[in-house]
């Protein structure tokens, strides 16, 4: 494991410059694609950073909401820069918003988007992972198998290095659909079930798994819906056009 | 007759393919094998359990390493003892300034939840008489363990200062947080332990 990274006197620590290198890889990622089906780069790169923004500040807000007592007496606080003052799930939420307007705003093509921000986000996922196995963070249910990972005296796996791994091999695959794509949005889908797969066969792998009633892990729950949802899409999107239909007499 | 990949149903005239049918397939067999994995992939209990054969680890969700030191006060202090009641354990050192600025929170919290919530200052490797000479002036009212070795502090895996863990009734560690807290996110964190 290497939490932090010793550069001198300098301590950087690896988990929030994995986040940062992998916001940047997956904005890199996802204005690649976009440029290889004809939409402006530019546009994934203010859609990104206009969402990240957005989600900074409302994810702030709401902790603030949240524990405004505190705050009431400490209102330097509400700017601070303190990274375990945020609620997510509103970030996330006025993220999606944000640079959904944006996409309206400009007109850009819904499924194209989508096509370059599922590369994008597998991408920075892939980083993100790498970042966790090397600082150490979530914890692996315990495992015989030869390349467990000993932590506190307990081999246990390397989950964090199986999530790398599927969502490599979910973006070379989305790449190579990308490249050979007819149908815009085909390969958001494919991204969706590759991670929801993940999600599913990979979470039991987890120690720390976040459950819901009768023990049920909520991951693979969720990653269940996603590849059912994905899959259905796919399967509609194979319906036949009047052309390809024999004439019915 | 050649064979198309599109046929149509005579009883209800509606056009299916052959490809939509074995997606369709595709999807429930996905859907049925999912649902199995994660019946046999479920948590015997809720998010809650530890075994108790569990080993002690300075982890989310595992019980805390049981340890025992020598306060400021000179008396005896033993972590299991705490059991019953949230445990927040605060590792810190005098020469540490994040460190000092949080004290004055965690006093708040030690003496608003006077009886309910154990605070708990482990200070990191430093005599008895240098943070005796501060105590005054940080104002310390709750236990303040003496790590003279930093044996504790390495057994808990404390990396920076400060590091606080929170402790449920029960001994379990829910949270963890390195660097230094506010009254916000001390006020957030509690949550996890405290009602």
């Amino acid at each position: 494991m290497l939490p932090v990274l010793q550069i001198g006197p300098l301590t950087l620590p690896t988990y929030p410059l994995s986040l940062l290198l992998a916001i940047w890889a997956a904005l890199a990622a996802g204005e690649w694609a976009a440029r290889r089906q004809g939409i402006a780069g530019d546009h994934i790169y203010n859609a990104g950073l206009y969402g990240i923004i957005a989600a900074l500040v409302v994810a702030r807000l709401a902790h603030v909401i949240i524990f405004w007592p505190a705050y009431r007496t400490q209102p330097l606080e509400i700017v601070g820069f303190n990274t375990r003052a945020l609620i997510w799930w509103p970030g996330l939420v006025a993220a999606l918003l944000v640079a959904g307007w944006y996409i309206h705003r400009h007109r850009l093509p819904w499924a194209k988007v989508a096509d370059a921000g599922a590369l994008g986000a597998l991408v920075g996922i892939t980083i993100a992972c790498l970042g966790a196995f090397l600082a150490g963070r979530g914890l692996g249910a315990p495992t015989r198998l030869p390349w467990g990972i000993s932590t506190w005296d307990v081999p246990r796996h390397p989950f964090q290095l199986y999530w790398m791994l599927a969502t490599a091999t979910t973006a070379g695959l989305v790449a190579w659909v990308l490249s050979r794509q007819k149908q815009p949005g085909a390969a958001a889908l494919v991204a969706l079930v590759g991670y929801g797969l993940a999600l599913l066969l990979i979470e039991p792998a987890r120690a720390d798994s976040l459950t819901t009633t009768g023990g049920l892990r909520v991951a693979q729950l969720v990653g269940l819906a996603a590849v059912i949802l994905a899959l259905w899409r796919l399967r509609t999107r194979l319906k036949p056009s009047p052309d390809e239909l024999p004439k019915s007499q | 007759m050649t064979r198309n990949r599109y046929e149509v149903p005579r009883s209800t005239g509606r056009r299916v393919s052959v490809v939509q049918v074995r997606w369709t397939l595709l999807i429930l067999l996905t859907l049925v094998l999912g649902l199995a994995w994660i019946w046999v992939n479920r948590v015997p209990s809720n998010s809650a359990f530890v075994p108790a054969s569990q080993s002690p680890a300075p982890v989310i969700g595992y019980p805390a390493p049981d340890f025992v030191l020598t306060t400021l006060d000179g008396e005896e202090f033993r972590l299991s003892a705490q059991r019953g009641t949230p445990v927040v354990l605060n590792f810190w050192a005098t020469w540490c300034p994040p460190c000092r600025a949080e004290l004055p929170e965690l006093r708040s919290v030690s003496e608003r939840y006077a009886g309910q919530l154990a605070v708990v200052g482990v200070n990191q490797a430093e005599s008895a008489a240098t943070v005796a000479k501060s105590s005054p002036e940080l104002g310390l009212t709750f236990p303040i363990p003496l790590d003279l070795q930093g044996d504790v502090s390495q057994v808990y895996g404390v990396r920076s200062l400060p590091t606080t863990f929170f402790i449920d009734r029960n001994g379990v560690i829910r949270q963890i947080q390195n660097g230094p807290l506010t009254e916000a996110t001390l006020a957030q964190l509690l949550r996890t332990i405290f009602p």
